[in-house]
């Protein structure tokens, strides 16, 4: 077990080690003044200059200067932002989580609606049932995530004025910055209208949830189908049914372990297609989360912010995928140490 | 009294389209107390009986019998639950594939533990139970010879050894005190002495416990040392059954003397280097089946009535269908 820790962590420190190399190779690849791209800071008066370049260790060789970038990195001190000139540490500390809160609210839905339709679909294989789901699964799968949400925006917002057209909370109400997850945040405050305020945020999270969860949903569901179909025609599984079991019981005590835990990886792995979608999203629900951050960045070609941006969004999905990895390998047993055992 | 009794079973197969006879009128008698041999060529369809018997076979194919019973219960008109209730309380199986029949994600002393029905506790209440079923759970593995018990219970299927895990499937197949046990070729890819051992423990729990046995396999030289009864299957149609003894001194049906001589150790005057006999040709498949006789097209007593299907007859205890019996050269 010790192993496969130090295993785990080796790759991540690797993986990291290689992203943050990259995010300081697009400061030379990016066009314009190294220096600039690196700190952020444009107007060049000549003491300040001199300062930045000692600090940068510019006149050294490259992996002093990554040696330097590191440790800037690891103090987080990431540079300024062009457009704005706040410290981008902070500005990526600010919108990561609600993207993250995003993502996860949605990843839930996905999992909790893909997951029984994938085992209904699978389990009434071949018939009237699977089919529809099938059916309905392709039409998820083959909407565009922004089309999705403009169209949700169009009836739920506009036409029917259920929901919030933008952001995360009605502006009537002023939340402070504990965690930058909202629903905590409101939790923790000491808001008088608390369950009202609650509410709103709630009503400002359904339809970009929805939007982003619909494609995921489908995807889940897919991965349960296939698998729920393979573990049921296993041979343990025909063993229980012959061993007198019903089939709630083949169900709940063969039946949804072995089918899960194969695909779990798989199903962890959709995180990653789902937080690029959740970005696209942001940009329609005007969510103040990374992606739409980047996303502006991008349009101002604000160069410090999409270096910063990029790695802190790749090594979430380093990190993230890298655990739930690990957490599976720690918990299957057919992947234990294999021993013998001489009765 | 017989436990099984089997009369014209047949099982059709959805092949690409069309319905093939995969069971042909296959005849099966099982005592009370017997150890009953079912042997056959790989591809005869001896599994397919033995999840026909206890109903694990798909929805979709056609399973007909002029007589299906256990101990006089109509096994295929009576309930799903009905049956599997009655499959859970006197029959158990076993299986062919040790370790692809346990699951893989829960230990061994889970799974030997779920098995044993709540009518062998007395003690109705949660905690004594739990405690009480552990109790026989270990006792049911010292039965078959599994000394180190809580090494077992904690390990996973994929952790011990195959014949250490087929007699874990005996103990799971004693758990629910059965009245028959199905053993569906147990002793597959085992090496002697493993396999002496499972094969020694089946005969000492049906002397001991009464318990009759079906065993199936094609593996002869285990069988005819222990078993009363044997049954030959050949693609689908039982050729021959009769008293082990019997059908070992004097087979009748052309088949049954060729399984007999591919053994070397039946023939004890086999010269050194001689080539050993078979039956040319294989198991034809279920695409391309002969009609009539199915053994036709590679029996060397082959005639043209053969192309129809041979009627069951009977010397005595001994059941062959052939239209041209080996007994019939002597007279």
């Amino acid at each position: 077990m010790n192993k496969v820790l130090l295993r785990y962590t080796n790759l991540v420190v690797l993986t990291l080690l290689v992203l943050s190399f990259f995010s300081f190779m697009l400061a030379y690849l990016f066009p314009g003044d190294v220096l600039a791209n690196l700190s952020g800071v444009q107007q060049h008066d000549p003491a300040n200059l001199e300062q930045l370049k000692a600090r940068y260790q510019l006149d050294s060789n490259i992996f002093v200067q990554y040696w330097y970038y590191l440790m800037d990195l690891y103090r987080g001190d990431w540079g300024q932002s062009f457009s704005s000139g706040l410290p981008l540490y902070e500005e990526v500390a600010r919108t990561l989580p609600a993207s993250i809160e995003l993502s996860t609210y949605a990843l839930l839905v996905s999992f909790a609606v893909g997951l029984p339709l994938g085992f209904i679909a699978g389990l009434r294989h071949h018939r009237n049932t699977d089919y529809a789901l099938l059916s309905m699964s392709v039409l998820g799968y083959s909407i565009p995530v922004f089309w999705l949400a403009m169209i949700l925006i169009l009836t739920f917002a506009l036409q029917l004025g259920w929901f919030p057209l933008s952001g995360r909370i009605s502006l009537l109400y002023e939340i402070p910055r504990v965690s930058g997850f909202i629903l905590l945040d409101i939790v923790w405050s000491d808001v008088s209208n608390k369950s009202e305020v609650l509410l709103d945020a709630f009503r400002h999270l359904i339809l970009p949830t929805l939007s982003i969860a619909a494609f995921t949903t489908t995807v889940i569901l897919r991965i349960t189908r296939r698998s729920v179909i393979e573990t049921m025609n296993s041979d343990y599984i025909q063993a229980a049914y012959a061993r007198g079991l019903n089939a709630r019981q083949v169900l709940f005590r063969h039946g949804i372990r072995n089918a899960i835990m194969p695909i779990l990886p798989l199903l962890a792995m959709q995180f990653t297609t789902l937080l690029t979608n959740a970005m696209i999203v942001e940009v329609i629900f005007s969510w103040p989360g990374i992606g739409n951050w980047l996303i502006q960045a991008i349009y101002q070609r604000d160069f410090p912010a999409i270096r910063v941006g990029m790695l802190a969004v790749s090594a979430l999905v380093v990190i993230f995928t890298m655990t739930i990895d690990l957490g599976i390998r720690l918990i299957d047993p057919k992947k234990s140490k294999v021993e013998r055992v001489a009765i | 009294m017989n436990l099984l009794d089997i009369k014209n079973l047949t099982l059709e197969i959805d092949v690409a389209g069309q319905w093939v006879k995969a069971l042909d009128k296959v005849n099966l008698v099982i005592f009370e107390g017997q150890i009953h041999a079912l042997v056959g060529e790989s591809g005869s369809g001896k599994s397919l009986i033995v999840k026909a018997i206890v109903g694990a076979l798909p929805q979709r194919w056609r399973i007909t019998a002029d007589r299906m019973t256990w101990r006089g219960q109509n096994l295929l008109t009576m309930s799903a639950s009905a049956r599997r209730d009655l499959i859970r309380n006197d029959i158990s199986v076993i299986f062919q594939n040790p370790k692809g029949s346990l699951d893989p994600l829960l230990t061994l002393g889970e799974q030997l533990k779920e098995i044993i029905p709540d009518s062998s506790c007395e003690a109705k209440w949660f905690w004594p139970s739990r405690s009480e079923k552990q109790r026989l759970a270990i006792e049911l593995l010292h039965r078959v010879g599994i000394k180190d018990h809580d090494l077992c219970m904690r390990s996973y299927p994929h952790q011990i050894s195959n014949d250490v895990c087929q007699k874990f499937m005996i103990a799971m197949a004693l758990a629910s005190e059965p009245k028959l046990i199905i053993a569906d070729d147990p002793t597959r890819g085992m090496e002697i002495t493993a396999k002496s051992q499972i094969l020694k423990l089946l005969t000492r729990v049906n002397q001991v416990r009464k318990l009759s046995i079906l065993f199936v396999s094609h593996d002869l030289l285990a069988i005819s040392s222990m078993a009363h009864y044997m049954t030959v299957l050949y693609c689908g149609q039982s050729v021959e059954s009769g008293n082990m003894l019997q059908l070992k001194k004097r087979a009748l049906h052309p088949y049954t003397q060729a399984l007999l001589d591919s053994a070397p150790s039946f023939r004890k005057d086999l010269p050194p280097k001689s080539t050993l006999s078979s039956l040319d040709g294989t198991i034809p498949t279920l695409q391309h089946l002969p009609t009539g006789c199915r053994l036709g097209p590679r029996c060397p007593r082959a005639r043209r009535e053969c192309v129809v299907v041979p009627a069951v007859r009977r010397v005595h205890e001994h059941y062959y269908s052939c239209h041209f019996p080996l007994h019939w050269d002597k007279i």
